[in-house]
C-alpha cells in the first residue's frame, strides 16, 4: 500500500537511486575501457580512450598470449587452485566433524586454536616460512604453494564447517551408528551431503583467495614456467608498459575465467559474503 | 535415546582417538605452515642475524634499531600510511557502503543486480585491479581524458607520481576493489531488522537520516563489527596494490610505503640501493605488526560486543 500512497516517500528515495547508479558507473566504466582498449593500438587509445575501436581485431590478444606465456600461467593457477580447494575441503571437513559433534573436553580449545588463524598475519612469518620451504624442497613448486594455501585457508574452512555441522540434529547419525556405520561413513555419507551450502561457501571463497593471491608466488616461485597468473601479469605489465593495447588484452585474458565463474555463481557469492563478511 | 549416547561416549576412550585422527591432517598442515613459522618468527626477533643465519641472543636491540634513525623514519611513515589507509577505507568504503546498503534496503527491486555489480571487483585479484587502474590513471590515459573533457583538469594527469596524492588514490582504488563487501554485509544485516520497526518510525514522522542513525546503526553493530575488523586486518596487510602500482619502494619517495612493503624489502632484499636483507629488523617489524593486529583486533571485537544491543 505504502509506495502508491506516499509520493513524498518515493521522492526521498531518489538520492539513493542516483548514488547507486553513480557507483555502478564507477564500477562499469573502467571495465568498459578495459574491454574496448583490448582491440585498439596504443595510438588509438591515446587519441580516444572511451570510444569504440576502429576494428575488432584480435591482434592484441594473440600477441599478449604468445609473449606472456599466459596459457601455462592459467594452467598453473588452475592446478594450484583446484589442489588447494580439494585438500582444504577434505581436511577441514574431517577436523570440523569431531570438533563440532563429539562431546570432547579438548574440542573447544582445539577449535579455538584453529580459529585464531583467521586473524594471524601469516605474511609476517614469510621469512621463516621461506626457510622451511627451502628445507622441505618446496620452493619453486606448485605443490609447495598448495601446502601453504591449504594451511592458510584451514581456519576459515573449519569455522564455516563447524558452524553448519553444530546445528544438525543428533538423530541424523544415531541411526547410522546403530546400524554399524563407522565415523568415516557417517561423515561422508550422512553429514557432508546435508552441509552442501558450507561446502560451496568454502570452495568458492578458497578458490577466489588462492586464484588471486600474489604474495606467496612472488616469494616462492622463480621459474617462469611455474608462475601463476597474478605473478605473471605483474612482470608482464612492468615489461611491456608502453604497449597499452597488449597489456589491456593480457589483463582481459586473466580476468575472463573469474568473470565466467562470477556469472555462474553470483548468487552464492553474494549470499556467502553477506552471511559473514567472510573473505580475508 | 540421549541417555544411551552419553553412556556410549563415556565408555569409548577410542572416541578420543577417532577424533584425534580426524583432526590430525588439518592440525599437521596448519601447525607446520602457519603456527610453526609464526612462532619461530616471533622468537627470532630477539636474536642477531647475519643473512639467513641466526646468531646470538640480542634482547631488544632489533626493536631499538627499528625505532632509531634511519629506520624509525620508514617505520613511522609506513605506520602512518596504514593508519590513514584504515581511516580512508572506513570513511569512503564502509561509510559509503552503509549508505548504498541503506538505499538498497529501501528499494528492493534491483537489489541483487546492484549487489552483483558492486561486488564484482572484489573477486578480481588486487594485482589485476592495480594494473588496470595504473593504465587508466597514467598520463594520456582514460581518466585524464575524461577529466579534461569535463573541464575538471587541464594537461597531463600525474597523480600517481605526486607524493601528496598517490596514497589517497591507492586508498580509493582499494575501496573500489572491496566496496561490494560492506554493501553485502550491511544489506544482510538490515534485512534481519524487522520491517515494521521502520514502518512505525516513519509513521511517527522520522526521516531517512534519523532512521539510519537511531534504528539501523544500533542494530547493525554485529555487521559493523565484522566489516571493521576485516578492514583493519586487510588494511594492515596491504601489499599487492602498492607493489603493482607504485613499486615495492612505495613510490614516489616512500609516500605510499606500507608496513608489509617495508617488511618485504627488509626480508627479501630490496631496501636501500644495494638491496641487503636485514632479517633481524624484518622479524622485529613482523613482531610489532603482529602485536598491533592481534591487540587491535581483540580490542575492536570487545568494544563492539559491549556496544551491541539486543534486537
Amino acid at each position: 500500500m505504502s509506495s502508491a500512497l506516499h509520493p513524498a516517500a518515493q521522492l526521498a528515495r531518489l538520492p539513493g537511486w542516483v548514488a547507486l547508479l553513480l557507483w555502478t558507473a564507477v564500477v562499469v566504466l573502467p571495465l568498459y575501457v578495459l574491454v574496448v582498449s583490448c582491440f585498439k593500438t596504443t595510438a588509438e587509445i591515446y587519441i580516444n580512450p572511451m570510444g569504440l575501436p576502429a576494428s575488432w581485431s584480435p591482434t592484441n590478444f594473440i600477441t599478449a598470449w604468445h609473449r606472456a606465456n599466459l596459457g601455462q600461467n592459467l594452467v598453473n593457477s588452475l592446478i594450484v587452485t583446484v589442489g588447494a580447494v580439494v585438500v582444504t575441503l577434505l581436511v577441514s571437513a574431517m577436523a570440523a566433524y569431531p570438533l563440532s559433534r563429539f562431546r570432547l573436553r579438548w574440542g573447544t580449545a582445539m577449535l579455538g586454536l584453529f580459529l585464531v588463524g583467521i586473524m594471524l598475519p601469516i605474511r609476517l612469518a614469510s621469512v621463516e616460512l621461506f626457510t622451511l620451504m627451502a628445507d622441505l624442497n618446496l620452493l619453486d613448486s606448485l605443490f609447495g604453494l598448495v601446502c601453504v594455501y591449504v594451511a592458510i585457508r584451514i581456519p576459515f574452512a573449519i569455522f564455516i564447517f563447524a558452524n553448519f555441522m553444530r546445528v544438525l540434529p543428533r538423530e541424523l547419525e544415531e541411526a547410522a551408528r546403530l546400524d554399524g556405520a563407522n565415523d568415516l561413513q557417517i561423515l561422508f555419507g550422512i553429514i557432508l551431503p546435508v552441509v552442501m551450502p558450507a561446502i560451496s561457501i568454502v570452495a568458492i571463497f578458497t578458490a577466489i583467495a588462492v586464484w588471486n593471491d600474489f604474495f606467496f608466488p612472488l616469494i616462492f616461485i622463480f621459474d617462469n614456467n611455474l608462475k601463476t597468473v597474478p605473478l605473471a601479469i605483474t612482470s608482464f605489465v612492468g615489461q611491456f608498459r608502453t604497449d597499452w593495447g597488449m597489456v589491456f588484452a593480457a589483463l582481459a585474458i586473466s580476468l575472463a575465467p573469474v568473470l565466467a565463474m562470477y556469472l555462474v555463481l553470483a548468487r552464492q557469492i553474494r549470499e556467502g559474503a553477506g552471511a559473514g563478511g567472510v573473505i580475508t | 535415546m540421549s541417555k544411551q549416547r552419553i553412556a556410549y561416549e563415556r565408555v569409548a576412550i577410542g572416541r578420543h582417538l577417532t577424533a584425534l585422527l580426524f583432526v590430525l591432517p588439518a592440525l599437521l598442515v596448519y601447525g607446520l605452515f602457519v603456527l610453526y613459522p609464526l612462532a619461530v618468527s616471533l622468537w627470532g626477533s630477539v636474536f642477531e642475524w647475519r643473512g639467513l643465519r641466526q646468531l646470538g641472543f640480542s634482547g631488544l636491540s632489533n626493536f631499538i634499531r627499528l625505532f632509531a634513525f634511519p629506520n624509525g623514519e620508514r617505520l613511522g611513515g609506513a605506520l602512518w600510511h596504514n593508519a590513514a589507509w584504515f581511516a580512508g577505507i572506513m570513511l569512503f568504503q564502509n561509510g559509503l557502503g552503509l549508505l548504498f546498503a541503506y538505499a538498497l534496503f529501501w528499494s528492493r527491486k534491483g537489489a541483487a543486480f546492484f549487489q552483483s555489480v558492486f561486488f564484482f571487483p572484489a573477486v578480481l585479484s588486487p594485482v589485476i585491479v592495480g594494473a588496470l587502474w595504473r593504465l587508466l590513471l597514467a598520463p594520456n590515459g582514460a581518466v585524464e581524458w575524461m577529466l579534461n573533457g569535463l573541464g575538471l583538469h587541464e594537461g597531463r594527469l600525474t597523480v600517481l607520481g605526486d607524493s601528496s596524492w598517490a596514497l589517497w588514490i591507492l586508498i580509493a582504488i582499494d575501496a573500489w576493489n572491496w566496496m561490494g563487501l560492506p554493501v553485502l554485509v550491511f544489506t544482510a544485516g538490515l534485512r534481519q531488522i524487522s520491517y515494521e520497526v521502520f514502518e512505525a518510525a516513519r509513521i511517527d514522522g522520522a526521516g531517512q537520516t534519523r532512521m539510519l542513525f537511531t534504528i539501523a546503526m544500533p542494530l547493525l553493530v554485529p555487521a559493523l563489527s565484522s566489516v571493521t575488523t576485516l578492514s583493519f586486518i586487510n588494511t594492515f596487510n596491504q601489499f599487492d596494490i602498492v607493489y603493482v602500482m607504485q613499486g615495492v619502494q612505495g613510490n614516489p619517495s616512500f609516500s605510499t610505503d606500507t608496513l608489509v612493503t617495508y617488511f618485504y624489502r627488509l626480508a627479501f632484499g630490496a631496501e636501500g640501493s644495494v638491496g641487503i636483507t636485514d632479517i633481524g629488523l624484518a622479524l622485529a617489524l613482523g613482531t610489532l605488526l603482529f602485536l598491533v593486529l592481534t591487540v587491535g583486533t581483540m580490542l575492536m571485537l570487545r568494544g563492539f560486543e559491549r556496544a551491541s544491543v539486543q534486537p
